[in-house]
């Protein structure tokens, strides 16, 4: 026994070196966009958690001619603005849309490891994720609401909210907003909701749920995307909208400043493609069709150099 | 025996499974009962069969990860287990390190560590030059997901497998030396064999218990049971439908698991029985 394993350690250590010695394969290109033009491939995270941005589209099947890699998604298994903004900027880019699907979480913090290229997924630039993230130019803007009970008749304004339990999902930028730390790069908040009881959720629908089931049963309101808020009042859940917007955030395209090959190019080309879209109607079109309201054209007014994120 | 004291038994063995039956079928119907209070729209599903065959698809995907890594893990805690019984100290530290690492921190911790973890090292070694070797470091989100599901379950699996072993008693080892077998040769031939019997029906428990954990992997966004449950509840807002679906795939699952594990045991016992 003890022969074998001294014959075993010198051989499976010498394996170890010598894979490790395996000398380089062919230069790969060294920038990100060069890379993808190459591929003829975008890879774009997505969470289809939250309709009408990303949802899963049942009856979807995976295209057949597709060169997207097995562990990806094609086109057509998802559908929302988000993916169709997706497939428009791939189509920019002159290659084909494929997606992955890992939690949010797992976006928001960069270090994607070149899993994925891109992420179209409606996120919005904060001061915080500028750190690990580059964003190009927004491509559509979302404004935030409050949420209450349809039975309530005691909230009428956000500065009501002090002291009531109040729901948003944990991480999100409703969060910050109620813990006063929002900051929006390109916009001044006014902190009108003070004091409040931060409930936080996995994400909004969970909190929405909660709230639906009674005015101030688990929840006295909820703050989270008109957009998301409204959805659920059209299917038919007793809540109702306090006031106008309290914010409005601006949704960008993000980039992994992580990524091993240099990604500026490819940011500054998706920024171009954007500003196309929202130019040629292309986004304000999808908008109408999934929010039924053109919340694309102000993205446009956005100036993305003003961030001063590029080197 | 008598034939009639067998006819007798087996009469008194059918009655005992009908009254099993009968307190399941209660039970059933009780659970029934108590889900039509529930606010859901069972009609849903028929309206909506896309999403219901979009979470059956899943299925495959749960039972495809789970059946990849009890059979990684069974390898591991077979190597494991061997170590952990070996004189060397080599052996017994790294199984023993092993063991207590990856049973002592909960499998979603490991997931996110191997999913998001491994690859920092990956690219490092790529900056380091080797970048066939980094490469392997970067493992897409369902070799993440089986990989951790292996060695988490292999750990568990370990203990198993030496517990296994070791109920083998040592007259057998010295006896089959004592013929000239090797150790590999006692092992494959005279412990093993006896071994499996009684390791069978715990690996089958940690098979079904890895059925469940398999969701886990749906923060990575394998497309299994939980995870196209979880996101298409969210087209609709339909929650409970969609996770009682998820719930009554997973049970099926394991019922038709423990099925053929009992069928294996059935299997293994002919050689004891009298």
């Amino acid at each position: 026994m003890q022969r074998t394993y001294r014959v075993i350690y010198p051989l499976v250590l010498a394996a170890l070196v010598l894979s490790a010695c395996a000398p380089a394969a062919t230069p790969a290109p060294t920038d990100k966009l060069a890379e993808i033009l190459a591929r003829g491939t975008l890879v774009i995270s997505t969470d289809p958690a939250y309709p009408p941005q990303s949802e899963l589209n049942p009856s979807g099947q995976r295209a057949a001619d597709t060169k997207c890699a097995a562990d990806q998604k094609t086109a057509g298994e998802l559908t929302g603005y988000d993916i169709d903004t997706a497939v428009a900027i791939a189509r920019g880019l002159g290659v084909e849309a494929c997606f992955v699907t890992p939690d949010w979480t797992l976006i928001t913090g960069g270090g994607w490891s070149d899993r994925w290229d891109i992420s179209v997924g409606s996120m919005t630039i904060t001061p915080e994720r500028m750190e690990p993230l580059y964003f190009a130019q927004p491509y559509y803007t979302t404004p935030a609401g409050i949420f209450v009970h349809k039975d309530n008749l005691t909230l009428s304004t956000a500065a009501d909210l002090a002291g009531k339990k109040v729901g948003v999902c944990a991480g999100c930028t409703y969060e910050a907003y109620l813990n006063g730390t929002l900051q929006i790069p390109g916009e001044t908040i006014n902190f009108a909701v003070t004091g409040a009881d931060v409930k936080g959720y996995d994400t909004d629908t969970f909190a929405l749920e909660d709230l639906s089931l009674g005015d101030g049963a688990r929840l006295d309101a909820v703050i989270t995307a008109v957009p998301t808020g409204q959805g659920f009042i059209a299917d038919g859940k007793p809540l109702k909208q306090l006031g106008d917007p309290i914010y409005f955030e601006y949704l960008a395209p993000a980039i992994d400043k992580a990524a091993s090959k240099d990604p500026v190019a490819f940011v500054n080309k998706v920024t171009e493609v954007v500003q196309g879209l929202l130019k040629d109607g292309t986004l304000r079109a999808l908008s109408v069709k999934y929010y039924g309201t053109d919340l694309a054209s102000p993205a446009a007014n956005f100036d993305v150099a003003a961030l001063k994120q590029l080197p | 025996m008598g034939l009639k004291l067998m006819a007798q038994q087996r009469h008194e063995h059918s009655l005992a499974l009908l009254r099993i039956g009968a307190v399941w079928a209660v039970l059933i119907l009780g659970l029934t009962i108590t889900l039509t209070q529930l606010r859901i729209d069972p009609g849903y599903l028929v309206r909506r069969s896309d999403i219901l065959f979009k979470i059956i698809d899943g299925l495959w995907t749960t039972i495809g990860v789970s059946l990849l890594s009890v059979a990684i893990a069974a390898v591991l805690a077979l190597v494991g287990a061997l170590g952990r019984l070996s004189d060397n100290a080599l052996a017994q530290g790294l199984s023993g390190f092993y063991v207590s690492i990856f049973r002592g921190t909960p499998l979603l911790i490991q997931i996110y560590i191997i999913y998001l973890g491994l690859p920092q090292l990956g690219l490092q070694l790529q900056q380091a030059g080797f970048r066939e070797l980094g490469q392997l470091f970067i493992l897409d989100a369902l070799t993440s997901g089986i990989l951790a599901l292996s060695l988490n379950y292999g750990a568990y699996m370990t203990e198993i497998f030496r517990a296994g072993l070791q109920s083998i008693h040592h007259g057998q080892w010295e006896a089959a030396e004592a013929i000239g077998m090797t150790r590999w040769q006692i092992l494959r031939r005279v412990i093993l064999p006896q071994a499996v019997r009684i390791i069978i029906p715990d690996v089958g428990n940690q098979f079904i218990a890895m059925q469940k954990d398999s969701a886990l992997v749906s923060v990575m966004g394998v497309w299994e049971i939980t995870y196209l449950a979880n996101r298409s509840a969210r087209l609709d807002s339909k929650y409970m439908e969609l996770f009682l679906v998820a719930a009554a795939l997973y049970w099926l699952l394991t019922i038709v698991s423990s099925f053929f594990q009992s069928r294996l045991e059935k299997r293994m016992a002919h050689a004891y029985e009298r």
